[in-house]
C-alpha cells in the first residue's frame, strides 16, 4: 500500500510539472495589466488586439501562415514521393536513403543555420520567403517520411496485388488503392510538417529577414527584449492549435489503424 | 536482381527530388559550413599575382624575379588597410621580422616619385627564402586554426600546436557547460522518466492513456511557448516564487531564472518526453509475466526489479538517454531565454560568431565539433535503436 | 483425504465482475489435479490467488493447514509453469534454471550441481548456455518446468503449459509431465481447457463454469459420471436426449422419452419421479445391428449419414424423436443411409442427468 501511495504521488507530481507550465500561461493571455505575472487585475482581450491588430504581430502571423503553408505543400510532396520510392525493398541504397531523409531531425538547428545562412547567401535567397521555405521543408521534411513510410508499412501489399489482378493498371491501383489507404498517414505528416514550420526559430534567425518574420521569431525576440503579455495570448494560440492538432493527428491514426486492420471474421 | 526494372526506375523517380533537394539545402550547407571552418582564403585574395607564380618555386633558391614583381603589384594593388593588417599579422606569426619588413616595404613601395625595381633593393631579407616560404604557406586557402582555436588550440611560430593563453580558451569552457549541463539534464531525465515509464507501462485504460498524454501534450506544444511558460513560472514574481513564499518556505524570492537552476529545470521539462517515450515503448514490449514469473521463483519485488525488470528496459534508457543528450547539446533557445550570461551553451556561442561578429571560420569550426558529436552520439543511437537483440 | 491445500469459500470479483462464486476445493498431497473449464470461468483465477499474483475478495487459502492469503509470492514456495513459459530473455538456460536458487541463498557449487541435474531431468544439458529465443517451443517449455521444479517447491502450478505446442508434442509432454508427477511425488494443479489433457494427466478433474466447480472427481467419473449437462457436454462427445423420469429403482431409472419409447439408466441420488431429465448417452457406447439383441435399451433408428474417420466410424441416425450420433470401431460394418438399424446399449452406459 505505501509503495501504491508513493507511485501515485510520484505520477501525479510529474504529470503536474509536465502540464502544470503549459496550464499557467494560458489565463494571463486574458489579463489587463502590462505585465505578466499574477495576480490578474481584471479581465480583458487587450493582448489579443494587440495581436491581431499591432503591426509587428499581425504580419508575424501573416508570414507564418504564408511559410507554413509553403512549407507543408513542398514537404508533403517531396517526403510523400520518397516515402512511396523507399517501398521498393529491392532498392540497395535504401537504408542510406532513409538515414538522410531522417538526418535534418538530428543535426543541431544552429549548426544547420550557419550553413544554410553561408549557402542561401550565395545563391541569393537569403531574406526571402523562399529561403525560408526551403529552410523549414528541410526540417519538415523528416516527419512526413516518417509518418508516411509508417502509413505505407501498414499497408497489406496483398490488397495491391489483389487490385493488379482484378485488372488495374499500375496508376490506378496507386490511385484508387495505396493513396486512399496511406492518405492518413500524408495528413498527419503534412500537420507536423505545418506544426515544425510554425514552431521553428533557429533557422529563421538565420535566413529570414526582417520582412520574414514569423510568429515564432517574434515571440523569441519579444521574450528575449519587451516581454508582454501579447506573448501569453500567443501562447493560448499556440496551445489551442496544439490540442485541435493533436486531436487530429489521433483521429487520422484511429482512421488508419481502422482501416488497415484486416476484415474481422 | 538482373538490370533495371521499371519498378527500379520509378522509385528512383519518386527518390529523386528529395534525394537533390537535401543534397543541395541540407548536405550542401553542412559541408560549406564545414569549409568556412578549415577555408582561410584572405591571403590568397590579397596575393592573386604572387599566388600564380610562387607555385612553381622551389621553396630553396632566392626569389626570382617574376616573384618579387608579382609581390610588389599585389601590394600596390592593396586598397583594404585592415585586411593587410590581417596578413602582416599572420605571416608575423609564422617569421618574425614580417612585420617591419612589410611596413618598409609599403611605405618603400608608395613612394610613386621613386619606384623601387625590385624587393631586396628596398630590403636584403626579400632575398631569404624563409619569408617566401611563409607568405606561401599563408597562400595556402586550407587552415587547421580555426579547428584549433575551437577547441583552444593555436600553432606556435614554430608551427607546433599548443594550448592558447588563457586569455583566449573561452571555447573548451563553453564545451565542458555544454556537455555538463547536457548530461545533467540527461540524469534528471532519466531520474524522472524512468519511474515514470514503469508506471504508465503498469497501468491500463484511462490512467495510461493520462500519463501518455501528459507526455505528449507538452511534446507537440510549441518549444516557445513551453519556454515563455517557464520564463513566467520562474521569474522573480513568478508562480513558484509566489507559491514558495505563501506556505512560507522563503522570505525572499528565489533567483531561479536567468541562472543555471533555471536552465536546468526547462530543459528537463522540454527533453522529458524524449526519455519516457524511448523507456516506455521497450517497456511494453516486456512480457507481462516475467514479474509475477521472478516472485513466484521466490526474488522479492526489488530483487525481481534489479534482476529482471532493469536489465530488460536498459536499451530503452540507453536510447531515451542519447536522445535528451544530443537534443540537449544542441540547445539554443531555452538557454538563450533562461539562462544569465554564464549558462550559454555552445550553440549560442555559434550563433554569436556568424550572426554577431561574422566570424564564420570560428563559427564553422565550432559547428564542426558540435555536428562532429552529434552525428558520432547519434550512430550509437540508431545501432541502439535499430539492433533487435536477441530476445523475446 | 488430507487437505494439502484448502480453498475455502474464495469469492472473487473484478470490480462488480464475479468471477469465483463461494468455491471450495481440497488437493491432498502428491495429487495432481486439473482445473478444466471453459475460459472466463474461473480456472485461471482461482490459480493465480494459490500463486500469490491475485488477492481473494473474500475467503481463505490453506497451504499444508496456514492461511497464506498474506503471504507474499515470492515466499509462497510454489513452483509456477506460466502459459508462455515466462522465460527471462536476457538469462540463459542455465541462469534461468538458476535463479530461484539464487533467491534462496543457495551456495554456487549446490546451485550448479541441481542446475545440471534439472537440465538432466528435462534432457536439455546441451542447452545450458542457449538464450530461451535460440530454443524451440517445447525446449523453451522444458526449460520453464525445469525452473519451476528445481527448487522442489512445495506445490507445482501449470497455467495452460502445453497450450501453445503442436499436438504432437503435447502430447508427448503430456505423457512426460505426469511421469515426473509420479517419480518425484509432486503436487500439481494444472489449469487447462482442453478436456482430453485433462483426462490423460489428472488423478481427479475439476470442472470449472462461470466461476464454480460443476463437478470433481477422477477422470472416469466425471467422464461416465457426468454430474450436469454442462460437464456432458463439455467433457467429450454426448447424445442429450430429453425425457421423463418414470420410476427409480435404487441406483437404476426407468425414463419415457417423448415417443413413448422405455429406457432404463443408471442414476445418482438427487432424481424424482415424474421430474424432466436429460439422458446422456456416449456415442461410443452405442452398437448398432439389423437386429433386435438383447440388450436392455433399444431404440429404432435410421442412418442418415455415415462417415469413415480413420480410427472409428461416425454414423448419424434419426429415430422418430431424437437425432443420434454412434461411434463404432473401425472393425464395425459400413451402414449406408437409409438402412434401418437398431440401436442398442446397456443401462450402465446411459446417465440421466438433472436439468
Amino acid at each position: 500500500m505505501p509503495m501504491k501511495i508513493a507511485k501515485f504521488t510520484f505520477a501525479l507530481l510529474t504529470i503536474l510539472f509536465l502540464v502544470a507550465p503549459l496550464i499557467a500561461i494560458l489565463p494571463l493571455a486574458f489579463t489587463s495589466s502590462v505585465i505578466l505575472t499574477y495576480p490578474i487585475p481584471s479581465w480583458s482581450l487587450r493582448w489579443f488586439e494587440e495581436l491581431f491588430f499591432a503591426d509587428a504581430w499581425r504580419r508575424a502571423i501573416i508570414n507564418s501562415l504564408i511559410i507554413g503553408a509553403g512549407t507543408t505543400l513542398l514537404a508533403t510532396v517531396l517526403g510523400t514521393a520518397a516515402s512511396l520510392g523507399l517501398r521498393n525493398r529491392l532498392f540497395f541504397f535504401r537504408g542510406s536513403m532513409r538515414t538522410l531523409f531522417l538526418l535534418p531531425m538530428v543535426v543541431p538547428a544552429v549548426v544547420l543555420g550557419v550553413g544554410m545562412q553561408v549557402l542561401l547567401a550565395r545563391f541569393g535567397l537569403i531574406n526571402s520567403y523562399a529561403g525560408v521555405i526551403i529552410a523549414h521543408t528541410v526540417v519538415a521534411v523528416p516527419f512526413v517520411v516518417v509518418s508516411v513510410t509508417g502509413a505505407l508499412a501498414g499497408i497489406d501489399e496483398r490488397v495491391e496485388l489483389a487490385a493488379q489482378s482484378l485488372g488495374a493498371p499500375p496508376v490506378t491501383v496507386f490511385r484508387r488503392v495505396t493513396l486512399p489507404l496511406a492518405m492518413p498517414g500524408v495528413l498527419s505528416g503534412a500537420v507536423l510538417a505545418f506544426a515544425t514550420s510554425l514552431d521553428e526559430v533557429v533557422l529563421t534567425l538565420f535566413v529570414a529577414g526582417p520582412n520574414q518574420r514569423t510568429l515564432a521569431r517574434q515571440m523569441f525576440s519579444s521574450i528575449r527584449e519587451n516581454i508582454s503579455p501579447a506573448i501569453a495570448a500567443a501562447a493560448f494560440l499556440f496551445i489551442a492549435a496544439t490540442i485541435l492538432i493533436g486531436l487530429a493527428v489521433v483521429l487520422s491514426r484511429s482512421m488508419l489503424a481502422k482501416r488497415t486492420r484486416p476484415a474481422a471474421s | 536482381m538482373n538490370g533495371p526494372s521499371p519498378r527500379m526506375g520509378r522509385s528512383l523517380l519518386l527518390l529523386a527530388p528529395l534525394f537533390l533537394f537535401l543534397i543541395g539545402f541540407f548536405v550542401w550547407p553542412l559541408f560549406s559550413m564545414m569549409s568556412q571552418a578549415v577555408s582561410d582564403p584572405a591571403v590568397l585574395r590579397l596575393l592573386p599575382r604572387t599566388a600564380d607564380v610562387v607555385g612553381e618555386w622551389d621553396r630553396q633558391s632566392p626569389p626570382s624575379m617574376p616573384m618579387q614583381t608579382a609581390l610588389m603589384d599585389d601590394l600596390k594593388a592593396v586598397d583594404d588597410d585592415q585586411a593587410l593588417g590581417d596578413m602582416v599579422r599572420r605571416l608575423n606569426s609564422a617569421r618574425s621580422g614580417f612585420r617591419t619588413l612589410m611596413s618598409k616595404t609599403t611605405s618603400a613601395l608608395s613612394d610613386a616619385a621613386n619606384p623601387p625595381p625590385d624587393l631586396v633593393s628596398i630590403d636584403k631579407r626579400w632575398e631569404k627564402p624563409e619569408f617566401w616560404i611563409a607568405i606561401a604557406d599563408a597562400l595556402s586557402p586550407l587552415t587547421d586554426r580555426n579547428l584549433l582555436a575551437a577547441v583552444d588550440l593555436g600553432r606556435n611560430a614554430a608551427g607546433a600546436i599548443e594550448h592558447l593563453p588563457a586569455d583566449q580558451s573561452v571555447n573548451r569552457v563553453i564545451l565542458v557547460r555544454t556537455f555538463w549541463i547536457a548530461a545533467l539534464v540527461t540524469f534528471f531525465c532519466a531520474c524522472i522518466g524512468f519511474p515514470y515509464a514503469i508506471i504508465a507501462a503498469s497501468l491500463s485504460g484511462w490512467k495510461r492513456d493520462l500519463m501518455l498524454a501528459a507526455v505528449l501534450l507538452p511534446l507537440w506544444t510549441s518549444l516557445l511557448v513551453r519556454t515563455a511558460a517557464w520564463f513566467i513560472l520562474l521569474q522573480e514574481q513568478g508562480l513558484i516564487n509566489d507559491f514558495l513564499r505563501a506556505i512560507g518556505l522563503i522570505d525572499a524570492p528565489l533567483a531561479l531564472i536567468f541562472n543555471r537552476t533555471g536552465v536546468i529545470i526547462a530543459m528537463t521539462h522540454v527533453l522529458l518526453p524524449f526519455m519516457v517515450l524511448p523507456i516506455y515503448s521497450v517497456l511494453i514490449t516486456i512480457p507481462k509475466n516475467l514479474m509475477p514469473a521472478a516472485a513466484s521463483l521466490g526474488a522479492p519485488p526489488m530483487r525481481a526489479f534489479l534482476r529482471v525488470l532493469l536489465p530488460l528496459s536498459l536499451r530503452g534508457v540507453a536510447s531515451g538517454g542519447l536522445l535528451v543528450f544530443i537534443s540537449a547539446i544542441g540547445y539554443y533557445i531555452t538557454p538563450a531565454l533562461i539562462g544569465g550570461p554564464g549558462d550559454q551553451m555552445i550553440s549560442s556561442i555559434i550563433a554569436f560568431y556568424a550572426t554577431g561578429s561574422a566570424n564564420w571560420g570560428m563559427a564553422g569550426a565550432l559547428g564542426m565539433v558540435l555536428l562532429v558529436a552529434t552525428l558520432l552520439l547519434y550512430s550509437v543511437y540508431a545501432r541502439l535503436s535499430s539492433d533487435e537483440p536477441g530476445r523475446r | 483425504m488430507a487437505e494439502f491445500i484448502k480453498f475455502d469459500r474464495i469469492t472473487k470479483f473484478y470490480g462488480p465482475l464475479c468471477v469465483v462464486e463461494n468455491l471450495d476445493l481440497s488437493i491432498a498431497k502428491g495429487e495432481f489435479v486439473s482445473l478444466l473449464g471453459p475460459s472466463g470461468s474461473g480456472k485461471t483465477t482461482l490459480l493465480m490467488m494459490l500463486a500469490g499474483f491475485e488477492q481473494a475478495t473474500s475467503g481463505k487459502i490453506l497451504l499444508d493447514g496456514a492461511a497464506i492469503n498474506d503471504v507474499p509470492t515470492h515466499k509462497r514456495d510454489m513452483g509456477v509453469v506460466f502459459q508462455s513459459y515466462a522465460l527471462f530473455p536476457h538469462m540463459t538456460v542455465g541462469e534461468n534454471i538458476a535463479f530461484p536458487l539464487q533467491m534462496r541463498g543457495i551456495d554456487k557449487a549446490e546451485t550448479a550441481a541441481r542446475v545440471k541435474q534439472a537440465l538432466d531431468m528435462v534432457q536439455l544439458s546441451a542447452l545450458a548456455d542457449r538464450r530461451p529465443s535460440q530454443l524451440s517451443g517445447g525446449q523453451q517449455q522444458r526449460v520453464a518446468l525445469a525452473r519451476a521444479l528445481v527448487f522442489e517447491p512445495r506445490v507445482v502450478l501449470m497455467d495452460e503449459p502445453l497450450g501453445a505446442l503442436d499436438k504432437q508434442l503435447r502430447e508427448q509432454m503430456q505423457l512426460d509431465i505426469r511421469d515426473l508427477h509420479r517419480r518425484l511425488g509432486l503436487t500439481i494443479v494444472f489449469v487447462t481447457h482442453d478436456q482430453s489433457e485433462a483426462l490423460t494427466m489428472s488423478d481427479r478433474v475439476a470442472v470449472f463454469n462461470k466461476g464454480k466447480i460443476e463437478q470433481i472427481g477422477t477422470p472416469r467419473e466425471v467422464y461416465d459420471e457426468p454430474a450436469t449437462r454442462f460437464v456432458a457436454e463439455f467433457i467429450g462427445e454426448t447424445n442429450l436426449v430429453e425425457g421423463v423420469v418414470e420410476a427409480i429403482d435404487g441406483r437404476e431409472a426407468t425414463v419415457r422419452l417423448p415417443n413413448g419409447a422405455h429406457i432404463v439408466s443408471a442414476v445418482s441420488a438427487g432424481v424424482a419421479a415424474g421430474q424432466p431429465v436429460y439422458l446422456s448417452i456416449r456415442p461410443e457406447r452405442i452398437d448398432l445391428a439389423e437386429a433386435r439383441g438383447e440388450a436392455r435399451n433399444v431404440l429404432e433408428t435410421e442412418v442418415t449419414d455415415s462417415v469413415y474417420q480413420g480410427d472409428h466410424l461416425r454414423v448419424q441416425l434419426q429415430n422418430d424423436a431424437h437425432p443420434l450420433i454412434a461411434k463404432l470401431g473401425r472393425r464395425s460394418r459400413e451402414f449406408a443411409p437409409g438402412t434401418k438399424v437398431f440401436a442398442a446399449f446397456s443401462a450402465g452406459d446411459c446417465r440421466v442427468i438433472a436439468p
